[in-house]
């Protein structure tokens, strides 16, 4: 996963309608570039029918120690 | 003469509801004692939002006139509580430690206030936090720092910074707190109070301010596991106004504070948790797994799934949510906020629409992983982070560039157990040399808070961490 350095969060906080200054998108940029970093192993590895909703699946499942 | 049978805000919330229930202390005098050591330590703590002296020993006065006529409204008859400035109180303005908010009246309460009210609870007050509960220090640029008791030049953690704070200081007997990425954990560990991290869906957040709706989730600090299970066991429960609750029964809560440790499996992560440790957190840690061990628990050691890759997750789904929350006031009002809230919530509008749904798909791969590591184990062991409660002082970095990495250092040991929606129960376990508060974390399984609890209470049995107070200097 490619993280968005200070363009493309330029770009996508305009998108969003909440733009920001160069400055802060340097900011942005550095403060969340670990994140994209730490989740790229995951990241595009998913299986294509995995639902979010096979969270609850998994918390309510009765488990025996 | 024990001090308790003079200053009974010194109990523990289990023990000052039996006395007022036994009238061996009435509403007033319990209320009065509270708001002694309110006006005390107040001035050096900065717990409070708002102290409500006058109409908290109205209501006990009421409290107390119900008593004497044989009615009694619950568990907690006439106990005087204050809470994380959060929890809607219909009429009662709730600041959510923000300035935006700082007139807002809601005209509903909250269901887990409610149930509480139900019990029987008084109103002294409410407690500081950290602005919209988006920080784990305590700092606040609205309404200013709040301060440890144990020393007031270190950080009580947060976001329930004045939970923490008022718990240890003895001047509310519990307090709600909310914990997204370790918000109750947190103030617990570094205030040296006990604090119960609910499973995702086990207490209602219906008027509960809103952080991130995946992870968000309501819990109590109190002194005592026995304390924390009695409030849960009143909060918790389906409720139809919020309907991500589960419809689950709950346990018996204080029933499960009588078990014993005999033949209880902890687990001990052999990475991650137990890296980059300050030494006294090191030294903590043993000694913890020592008393466990001699307690009648078997410690085993569990090889836990990449922990780091969770925190990066649930950073993504966090920052998304948050920043969805707040868009309207960061269109129309990004000045009302302070310089790190505002950063950490711009954060989140440069998170891609895929990149937080691929961290929310994964929560159900990510759980099963974690659960299938743990197999055989009640419960796991670990600190609550990595160091004692920093100073003020260092950890005040605003929206520097280094802010992130600062804040995500403190909530290391405590975000993957959000992402997986787990429950967590901190407990004091320890003091460093310097007399701060150290805490451990007891990871469970989702919806068996009455494990930890079970295993909680009989290290409290066993050891006197939770009892002591702090002394004003």
């Amino acid at each position: 996963m490619t993280k968005p350095g200070p363009k493309e969060v330029s770009a996508i906080t305009a998108t969003a309608g909440v733009p920001v200054d160069a400055e802060a998108a340097a900011r942005i940029a550095n403060s969340i570039g670990p994140a994209f970093d730490g989740f790229a192993a995951v990241a595009g590895t998913l299986p294509f029918d995995l639902e979010p909703a096979s969270y609850l699946l998994v918390q309510t499942a009765e488990v025996s120690t | 003469m024990n001090k308790h049978a003079t200053e009974p805000a010194l109990m523990s919330l289990t023990a000052v509801a039996r006395a007022i229930a036994e009238k061996k202390f009435s509403s007033r005098e319990v209320t009065q004692s509270c708001l002694n050591r309110i006006a005390e330590w107040q001035p050096r703590l900065n717990a409070f939002m708002a102290i409500e002296a006058e109409s908290a020993l109205a209501a006990a006065d009421a409290a107390d006139a119900d008593l004497a006529k044989g009615k009694n409204r619950g568990p907690l008859h006439g106990v005087p509580l204050a809470h994380k400035d959060m929890y809607y109180d219909a009429g009662k303005v709730v600041t959510c430690g923000s300035k935006i908010r700082k007139d807002f009246v809601p005209n509903t309460t909250s269901t887990a206030l409610q149930r509480l009210k139900d019990a029987g609870t008084i109103r002294s007050g409410s407690l500081q936090m950290v602005e919209f509960a988006y920080g784990p220090t305590g700092h606040n640029p609205h309404y200013g720092a709040v301060h440890n008791p144990w020393n007031t030049d270190h950080i009580t953690g947060g976001s329930s910074s004045g939970s923490g704070s008022a718990v240890a200081a003895r001047l509310t007997f519990a307090a709600l707190g909310s914990d997204t990425g370790g918000s109750i954990r947190m103030p617990a560990h570094f205030c040296g109070v006990t604090g119960l991290k609910t499973t995702v869906g086990r207490v209602s957040r219906a008027g509960a301010m809103p952080l991130s709706q995946s992870l968000d989730t309501v819990g109590p600090l109190a002194q005592t596991v026995e304390d924390c299970a009695l409030l849960t066991g009143l909060m918790a429960g389906f409720d139809p106004e919020d309907l991500t609750t589960s419809t689950k029964p709950v346990p018996d809560y204080v029933a499960a504070t009588k078990g014993s440790m005999k033949g209880v499996k902890i687990g001990v992560p052999t990475a991650f948790y137990v890296d980059d440790l300050d030494a006294e957190v090191g030294r903590v840690l043993d000694e913890t797994l020592a008393t466990l061990k001699k307690e009648g628990a078997e410690i085993v050691k569990v090889e836990l799934p990449n922990q780091a890759q969770l925190t990066a997750a649930c950073q993504l789904v966090l920052a998304t949510e948050a920043a969805t929350f707040h868009k309207r006031w960061l269109i129309e009002r990004p000045g009302d906020y302070g310089a790190q809230v505002l950063m950490r919530l711009q954060n989140g509008l440069a998170i891609p629409a895929v990149s937080y749904l691929e961290a929310m798909r994964w929560r159900g791969p990510a759980l099963a992983a974690y659960l299938a590591a743990v197999t055989g184990t009640d419960a796991v062991l670990a600190p609550v982070a990595p160091m004692p409660a920093p100073s003020i002082a260092e950890s005040d970095v605003g929206n520097s560039t280094n802010a992130e990495a600062v804040i995500q250092r403190i909530t290391k040991f405590t975000r993957p157990i959000n992402y997986l929606g787990l429950p967590s129960l901190s407990i004091p376990t320890g003091f460093t040399k310097s007399g701060l508060p150290v805490g451990m974390q007891l990871v469970g399984r989702a919806f068996d808070e009455a494990t930890l609890i079970r295993i909680g209470a009989a290290f409290q049995r066993a050891t006197d961490y939770h009892a002591k107070v702090p002394t004003l200097t």
